[in-house]
Protein backbone atom coordinates (compact mmCIF):
# COMPACT_ATOMS: atom_id res chain seq x y z
CA UNK A 1 0.00 0.00 0.00
CA UNK A 2 1.32 3.51 -0.78
CA UNK A 3 2.20 5.65 1.72
CA UNK A 4 -0.38 8.36 0.80
CA UNK A 5 -2.93 6.03 2.22
CA UNK A 6 -1.34 5.92 5.51
CA UNK A 7 -0.96 9.48 6.03
CA UNK A 8 -3.98 10.14 5.08
CA UNK A 9 -5.74 7.66 7.83
CA UNK A 10 -2.78 9.43 10.48
CA UNK A 11 -4.03 12.88 9.97
CA UNK A 12 -7.89 11.95 9.28
CA UNK A 13 -8.27 9.50 12.18
CA UNK A 14 -12.08 10.12 11.86
CA UNK A 15 -12.73 9.92 8.25
CA UNK A 16 -13.90 5.84 8.47
CA UNK A 17 -16.33 7.35 10.97
CA UNK A 18 -17.57 9.56 8.78
CA UNK A 19 -17.96 7.95 6.14
CA UNK A 20 -19.97 5.14 8.21
CA UNK A 21 -22.20 7.60 9.77
CA UNK A 22 -23.13 9.07 6.36
CA UNK A 23 -23.32 5.42 4.45
CA UNK A 24 -25.84 4.63 7.50
CA UNK A 25 -27.72 7.86 7.07
CA UNK A 26 -28.24 7.34 3.17
CA UNK A 27 -29.42 4.12 3.59
CA UNK A 28 -32.18 5.34 6.70
CA UNK A 29 -33.12 7.62 4.03
CA UNK A 30 -33.50 5.13 1.38
CA UNK A 31 -35.39 3.03 4.11
CA UNK A 32 -38.00 5.46 4.66
CA UNK A 33 -38.66 6.44 0.86
CA UNK A 34 -39.13 2.78 0.65
CA UNK A 35 -41.49 2.46 3.51
CA UNK A 36 -43.86 5.41 1.96
CA UNK A 37 -43.41 3.90 -1.57
CA UNK A 38 -44.88 0.47 -0.13
CA UNK A 39 -47.76 2.44 1.77
CA UNK A 40 -49.19 4.16 -1.13
CA UNK A 41 -48.65 1.46 -3.30
CA UNK A 42 -50.71 -0.80 -0.95
CA UNK A 43 -53.32 2.18 -0.64
CA UNK A 44 -53.72 2.76 -4.62
CA UNK A 45 -53.51 -1.08 -4.96
CA UNK A 46 -56.41 -1.20 -3.16
CA UNK A 47 -58.17 2.03 -4.97
CA UNK A 48 -57.42 -0.82 -8.13
CA UNK A 49 -54.68 1.57 -9.28
CA UNK A 50 -51.92 -0.93 -10.60
CA UNK A 51 -50.10 1.38 -12.74
CA UNK A 52 -48.64 3.24 -9.10
CA UNK A 53 -47.93 -0.37 -7.47
CA UNK A 54 -45.70 -0.95 -10.27
CA UNK A 55 -44.07 2.45 -10.50
CA UNK A 56 -43.56 1.82 -6.70
CA UNK A 57 -42.46 -1.33 -7.30
CA UNK A 58 -39.37 -0.33 -9.80
CA UNK A 59 -38.61 2.54 -7.45
CA UNK A 60 -38.11 0.55 -4.62
CA UNK A 61 -35.99 -1.99 -6.26
CA UNK A 62 -33.69 0.68 -7.73
CA UNK A 63 -33.65 2.29 -4.26
CA UNK A 64 -32.40 -0.79 -2.70
CA UNK A 65 -29.85 -1.96 -5.24
CA UNK A 66 -28.59 2.01 -4.72
CA UNK A 67 -27.85 1.01 -0.90
CA UNK A 68 -26.13 -2.66 -1.90
CA UNK A 69 -23.88 -0.29 -4.26
CA UNK A 70 -23.36 2.06 -0.94
CA UNK A 71 -22.21 -1.13 1.03
CA UNK A 72 -19.35 -0.90 -1.36
CA UNK A 73 -17.87 1.79 0.34
CA UNK A 74 -18.06 0.44 3.88
CA UNK A 75 -14.92 0.87 5.76
CA UNK A 76 -12.89 -2.03 6.72
CA UNK A 77 -13.88 -3.37 10.46
CA UNK A 78 -11.40 -2.40 13.01
CA UNK A 79 -9.05 -0.43 10.59
CA UNK A 80 -7.24 -3.31 9.39
CA UNK A 81 -5.05 -1.44 6.94
CA UNK A 82 -4.71 1.31 10.00
CA UNK A 83 -3.06 -1.19 12.05
CA UNK A 84 -1.28 -3.22 9.36
CA UNK A 85 0.27 -0.04 8.35
CA UNK A 86 1.45 1.44 11.48
CA UNK A 87 3.16 -1.63 12.64
CA UNK A 88 4.86 -2.28 9.55
CA UNK A 89 6.40 1.17 9.78
CA UNK A 90 7.45 0.44 13.59
CA UNK A 91 10.58 -1.24 11.92
CA UNK A 92 11.42 1.18 9.36
CA UNK B 1 -4.01 -16.67 28.14
CA UNK B 2 -4.42 -14.32 25.66
CA UNK B 3 -6.81 -14.65 22.79
CA UNK B 4 -4.14 -14.54 19.35
CA UNK B 5 -6.22 -14.74 15.82
CA UNK B 6 -4.63 -17.16 14.09
CA UNK B 7 -4.89 -15.27 10.90
CA UNK B 8 -3.01 -11.96 11.01
CA UNK B 9 -5.61 -10.47 7.91
CA UNK B 10 -8.96 -12.44 8.32
CA UNK B 11 -11.16 -11.85 5.47
CA UNK B 12 -13.89 -9.20 5.66
CA UNK B 13 -16.61 -11.90 6.87
CA UNK B 14 -15.02 -13.25 9.81
CA UNK B 15 -14.34 -9.49 11.13
CA UNK B 16 -17.65 -9.24 10.76
CA UNK B 17 -18.99 -11.92 12.51
CA UNK B 18 -15.87 -12.08 15.45
CA UNK B 19 -16.12 -15.05 18.15
CA UNK B 20 -15.55 -12.82 20.45
CA UNK B 21 -17.66 -10.30 22.45
CA UNK B 22 -15.35 -7.20 22.59
CA UNK B 23 -15.04 -7.86 19.37
CA UNK B 24 -18.11 -7.49 17.87
CA UNK B 25 -18.80 -4.35 19.30
CA UNK B 26 -16.45 -2.40 16.86
CA UNK B 27 -18.06 -4.07 13.76
CA UNK B 28 -21.55 -3.26 15.05
CA UNK B 29 -22.18 -0.33 12.87
CA UNK B 30 -20.83 -2.54 9.40
CA UNK B 31 -23.52 -5.24 10.34
CA UNK B 32 -26.23 -2.69 10.72
CA UNK B 33 -25.79 -0.51 7.54
CA UNK B 34 -25.99 -4.18 5.82
CA UNK B 35 -29.09 -5.18 8.27
CA UNK B 36 -30.29 -1.80 6.92
CA UNK B 37 -29.64 -3.01 3.25
CA UNK B 38 -31.31 -6.42 4.15
CA UNK B 39 -34.13 -4.37 5.03
CA UNK B 40 -34.55 -2.22 2.35
CA UNK B 41 -34.58 -5.74 -0.24
CA UNK B 42 -37.34 -6.86 1.93
CA UNK B 43 -39.43 -3.50 1.36
CA UNK B 44 -38.63 -4.04 -2.22
CA UNK B 45 -39.97 -7.39 -2.32
CA UNK B 46 -42.96 -6.32 -0.38
CA UNK B 47 -43.71 -3.97 -2.98
CA UNK B 48 -43.53 -6.70 -5.48
CA UNK B 49 -45.67 -8.78 -3.81
CA UNK B 50 -48.33 -5.75 -3.79
CA UNK B 51 -47.87 -6.07 -7.39
CA UNK B 52 -48.00 -9.67 -7.70
CA UNK B 53 -50.85 -10.04 -5.98
CA UNK B 54 -53.15 -6.88 -7.52
CA UNK B 55 -52.64 -8.86 -11.23
CA UNK B 56 -52.94 -12.17 -9.58
CA UNK B 57 -56.16 -11.90 -7.66
CA UNK B 58 -57.91 -9.03 -9.04
CA UNK B 59 -61.35 -8.07 -7.38
CA UNK B 60 -63.77 -10.39 -9.20
CA UNK B 61 -67.28 -8.52 -9.55
CA UNK B 62 -70.11 -10.15 -7.90
CA UNK B 63 -71.75 -12.54 -10.75
CA UNK B 64 -75.44 -13.02 -10.61
CA UNK B 65 -78.46 -12.08 -7.72
CA UNK B 66 -78.24 -12.71 -4.43
CA UNK B 67 -80.97 -12.86 -2.06
CA UNK B 68 -80.35 -11.37 1.03
CA UNK B 69 -84.05 -10.99 2.96
CA UNK B 70 -87.61 -10.34 2.59
CA UNK B 71 -88.60 -6.60 2.90
CA UNK B 72 -90.47 -6.81 6.04
CA UNK B 73 -87.60 -7.99 7.91
CA UNK B 74 -85.85 -4.33 7.43
CA UNK B 75 -88.02 -1.88 8.92
CA UNK B 76 -87.83 1.89 6.85
CA UNK B 77 -84.58 3.37 8.81
CA UNK B 78 -83.29 -0.09 9.34
CA UNK B 79 -79.86 -1.98 8.81
CA UNK B 80 -78.91 -5.56 8.67
CA UNK B 81 -75.68 -7.30 7.95
CA UNK B 82 -75.36 -10.09 5.30
CA UNK B 83 -72.66 -11.63 3.82
CA UNK B 84 -72.51 -13.11 0.49
CA UNK B 85 -70.96 -16.97 0.16
CA UNK B 86 -67.97 -17.10 -2.23
CA UNK B 87 -63.96 -17.00 -2.45
CA UNK B 88 -63.57 -14.94 0.80
CA UNK B 89 -66.40 -13.89 2.26
CA UNK B 90 -66.97 -9.95 2.74
CA UNK B 91 -69.36 -8.80 5.33
CA UNK B 92 -72.16 -5.95 3.93
CA UNK B 93 -74.63 -3.75 5.31
CA UNK B 94 -78.13 -3.71 3.83
CA UNK B 95 -80.07 -0.18 4.60
CA UNK B 96 -83.29 0.25 4.05
CA UNK B 97 -82.86 4.31 3.54
CA UNK B 98 -86.81 5.25 2.79
CA UNK B 99 -89.50 3.65 1.66
CA UNK B 100 -89.03 1.56 -1.80
CA UNK B 101 -84.95 3.02 -1.26
CA UNK B 102 -81.68 0.46 -0.17
CA UNK B 103 -78.44 0.79 -0.32
CA UNK B 104 -76.10 -1.88 0.53
CA UNK B 105 -72.79 -1.41 1.22
CA UNK B 106 -69.17 -3.05 2.64
CA UNK B 107 -69.23 -3.12 6.05
CA UNK B 108 -65.54 -2.82 6.77
CA UNK B 109 -64.25 0.49 6.94
CA UNK B 110 -61.74 1.86 4.46
CA UNK B 111 -59.34 3.37 7.23
CA UNK B 112 -58.53 0.38 8.88
CA UNK B 113 -61.81 -2.12 8.19
CA UNK B 114 -63.87 -1.28 11.38
CA UNK B 115 -67.34 -2.66 11.14
CA UNK B 116 -69.80 0.77 10.03
CA UNK B 117 -72.76 1.06 10.98
CA UNK B 118 -75.97 3.52 9.79
CA UNK B 119 -77.07 6.21 11.75
CA UNK B 120 -80.74 7.25 11.16
CA UNK B 121 -80.77 9.83 13.26
CA UNK B 122 -78.37 11.74 11.28
CA UNK B 123 -78.63 9.60 7.85
CA UNK B 124 -75.30 8.79 7.40
CA UNK B 125 -72.77 5.64 8.36
CA UNK B 126 -70.23 6.03 11.02
CA UNK B 127 -67.52 3.98 11.30
CA UNK B 128 -66.76 4.40 15.77
CA UNK B 129 -62.93 3.67 15.77
CA UNK B 130 -61.78 7.02 14.39
CA UNK B 131 -64.87 9.20 13.94
CA UNK B 132 -65.22 8.66 10.25
CA UNK B 133 -68.48 9.16 8.45
CA UNK B 134 -69.98 8.22 4.96
CA UNK B 135 -73.04 9.05 2.93
CA UNK B 136 -75.48 6.37 3.29
CA UNK B 137 -76.84 7.05 -0.19
CA UNK B 138 -73.28 6.93 -1.69
CA UNK B 139 -70.66 5.59 0.30
CA UNK B 140 -68.93 8.78 -0.15
CA UNK B 141 -66.66 10.01 2.59
CA UNK B 142 -67.81 12.72 4.41
CA UNK B 143 -65.44 13.16 7.17
CA UNK B 144 -62.79 11.50 9.08
CA UNK B 145 -60.29 9.81 8.24
CA UNK B 146 -61.18 6.85 5.84
CA UNK B 147 -59.18 7.38 2.30
CA UNK B 148 -61.87 5.93 -0.17
CA UNK B 149 -65.61 5.65 -0.14
CA UNK B 150 -67.43 2.26 0.84
CA UNK B 151 -67.60 -0.49 -2.02
CA UNK B 152 -71.37 -0.55 -3.21
CA UNK B 153 -74.01 -3.10 -4.41
CA UNK B 154 -77.23 -2.30 -6.25
CA UNK B 155 -80.03 -3.65 -4.37
CA UNK B 156 -83.23 -4.77 -6.78
CA UNK B 157 -86.55 -5.46 -4.91
CA UNK B 158 -88.77 -8.39 -6.28
CA UNK B 159 -91.87 -10.25 -4.70
CA UNK B 160 -91.00 -8.88 -1.29
CA UNK B 161 -87.34 -10.18 -1.23
CA UNK B 162 -84.33 -7.94 -1.57
CA UNK B 163 -80.92 -8.94 -3.57
CA UNK B 164 -78.37 -7.51 -4.36
CA UNK B 165 -76.18 -7.38 -7.61
CA UNK B 166 -73.03 -5.78 -8.56
CA UNK B 167 -72.86 -2.19 -8.31
CA UNK B 168 -73.63 -0.12 -11.70
CA UNK B 169 -73.91 3.42 -12.01
CA UNK B 170 -77.02 3.77 -13.30
CA UNK B 171 -79.22 1.98 -10.98
CA UNK B 172 -82.23 0.37 -12.44
S1 LIG C 1 -61.39 2.34 10.84
FE1 LIG C 1 -63.05 3.54 10.22
S2 LIG C 1 -62.39 5.51 10.64
FE2 LIG C 1 -60.67 4.34 11.21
Amino acid sequence: MSSFRVTQNQSHPNKTNTLMLGIIMLLIGILSIQIWLLYSALNNALDENQDLAIAAFIGSLLLFFTGLWLLKYLPDARGRFLKKELSENKYK
Amino acid sequence: MAYEPKEKNPPNWKGDFPIRQDEATHVTRREFAKFLCLLSGGLALGNGYVVLSSFAYPDKELEGEHLVCNTSEVPVGGMTMFAIKGTKEIPYILIHLAEGEWRAFEQKCTHLSCAVVYRDEVKKIECPCHNGWFSADTGEVLQGPPPRALPQLSVVVRNEKVYVTAFKDTIS
